[in-house]
């Protein structure tokens, strides 16, 4: 049996959290979590880690260089770099409102890439 | 509207000046109005791109613009007066502001009430005082944070950060996701200075190294930065001799701090404390000043843009109360006294007439600990952390357990749970 350290990101307290784990990498208990929503991320966290990616995109015929996005729903973690390549390149024009589909099914992960920000001009 | 009509102007439109003005319209004040200087409301929201805003005050996890967005909407929806561009040069004691703009010439305004939400600044490397060369490679962790995602330029391609706030933490993944190396986070204490999930979500993920217990003692290059030199710090946090070494870089970020912005607040005589770092406020964050009003990071540093928008909704509340009211009465007040292992306490002073909504930031890691209000209120902490501040309410009534006529109220951490 071995022990994993894991930080719960699901909220800001960021409760230090320790799993045991047996020879079949199966979770046995959790300790250190403060709700029931922290023990599912944790659990999901050790099974397989999501992030929700941010980053900004180009703009064209806009006073600003840059625009803000981000995914509407995680990524795996091991996604997030290739993922942030996939948008070299996306350039957007005003008018945008913010959750406006930006980019959709990024690298097919059934992902939407969202405006996170009006661009009015 | 007449600028002589201003029931509350409020100086600034961050996530504390915005909050600030809608809660003053809400709560009845008529003519409100917000005096930004930049070309947008939001302040630096519209740099902070990544998520983890608005997850306890909305409840979702939403990034700075994001966050920004639903209060602007609402500043548009109930009318609020904003002049952009325009920068507030003055304000005196008797509450006459003066602001500049280049559309009106300078503005002289006489407002009933004031609310300050001028937010904080970085510390930069003249506040450090690290020995070496003056290149050019060198910028605090935000101005890196604004050309990245604002200006869209990367300041370098490999980078050192100096100090583990959650800016410099949230720009080296920022920085690794754009391609760039970050070498190492170097922190002269012996844990994170930002919070814990940032280290989780910023360093871990990128396996970018965390330095704890060591400093930055030399800057090398002439034109531009070429290599830092670092070194193990003791007890006191003194450089180790022999444990120097030294990084190849071109550029070093500096995440070594918050200071909140007080030139204004100064020439309008506001008393200031200097372990929160900005003005003395008391339960309805009314300064020494009456009718100016003070909320958010220019009050003290907080962690969460949450509780920057909770706390100038305090102000926002009381500055429109006065502006329809009148003053309030002067009583006898309350002085919060820092006790055992306490950094600082917003608000400074309580009247004991109202509800209390308490900031308070440990000197130092501490586990097993109780938290104590004078002997009206306590709470058990498994570790207190001088990253993390803890935020405690108090009912009027609880106050009401105060015994006799006390002028003080001491707040400490005792040991033991």
């Amino acid at each position: 049996m071995i022990e994993e350290k894991i930080i719960c990101i699901g909220c800001p307290l960021g409760c230090e959290t320790t799993l045991k784990i047996d020879d079949q990498r199966k979770v046995i208990k959790i300790t250190g979590y403060k709700c029931k929503e922290g023990r599912q991320f944790v659990l999901e966290e050790y099974r397989s880690p999501v992030r929700v990616l941010t980053a900004t995109v180009l703009t064209q015929n806009s006073a600003r260089p840059l625009f803000p996005v981000r995914t509407n729903r995680p990524l795996l973690k091991t996604q997030l770099k290739e993922a942030a390549k996939a948008l070299i390149g996306v350039k957007v024009k005003p008018p945008i409102r913010v959750g406006q589909i930006i980019l959709p099914n990024i690298m097919n992960t059934g992902v939407d890439v969202i405006a996170t920000d009006d661009l009015i001009s | 509207m007449k600028f002589s009509e201003v029931d509350v102007a409020v100086i600034g439109s961050g996530p504390a000046g915005m909050a600030a003005a809608i809660k003053a319209k809400e709560e009845g004040a008529e003519h409100v109005l917000i005096l930004e200087r930049q070309e947008q409301l939001g302040g630096l929201l519209h740099q902070c791109v990544h998520n983890g805003f608005g997850l306890l005050y909305f409840g979702q996890d939403l990034t700075g613009p994001e966050y920004a967005c639903r209060f602007v909407e609402k500043v548009r929806d109930l009318g609020i007066e904003v002049l952009l561009e325009t920068m507030v040069t003055q304000i005196s004691g008797d509450r006459k502001l003066t602001a500049i703009n280049s559309h009106e010439g300078p503005i002289h305004l006489q407002p009933k009430s004031i609310v300050l939400a001028m937010g904080c600044r970085e510390r930069s490397r003249g506040q450090l005082s690290i020995p070496g060369t003056r290149p050019a490679g060198i910028f605090t962790a935000g101005t890196a944070q604004r050309l990245v995602n604002v200006e869209g330029f990367i300041p370098g391609k490999k980078v050192v950060i100096l100090g583990s706030g959650d800016i410099g933490m949230i720009m080296a993944r920022r920085l690794s996701l754009e391609g760039v190396e970050v070498k190492g986070v170097i922190e002269i204490l012996p844990y994170v200075g930002g919070l814990i999930r940032n280290e989780a979500q910023c360093l871990h993920d990128f396996d970018i190294p965390l330095l704890l217990e060591h400093t930055v003692t030399q800057i090398h290059g002439e034109q531009r930065v070429e290599a830092v030199t670092i070194a193990k710090v003791d007890k006191n946090k003194r450089p180790v001799d022999g444990t120097e070494q030294n990084i190849e870089c071109d550029t070093l970020l500096l995440s070594v701090g918050l200071i909140p912005e007080n030139e204004l607040s100064r020439l309008a005589g506001v008393d200031l404390d200097p372990l929160a770092g900005g003005p003395v406020v008391d339960e309805r964050r009314e300064t020494n000043i009456p009718g100016i009003f003070a909320g958010g990071n220019v009050v003290h540093v907080h962690d969460f843009v949450d509780n920057v928008s909770w706390e100038a909704e305090i102000a926002g509340t009381w500055a429109a109360r006065l502006s329809q009211k009148g003053d309030f009465e002067k009583k006898e007040k309350i002085t919060l006294k820092p006790g055992r292992n306490i950094r600082s306490i917003v608000p400074q002073t309580i009247s004991g007439q109202n509800d209390v909504t308490f900031y308070i930031r440990v000197k130092e890691m501490e586990e097993k600990v109780r938290l104590k209000v004078g002997d009206i209120y306590h709470r058990a902490f498994r570790v207190v952390k001088p990253s993390e501040m803890i935020k405690v309410d108090l009912l009027q009534k609880e106050l009401n357990l105060l015994k006799g006529n006390s002028s003080e109220l001491v707040v400490e951490c005792e040991k033991g749970e």
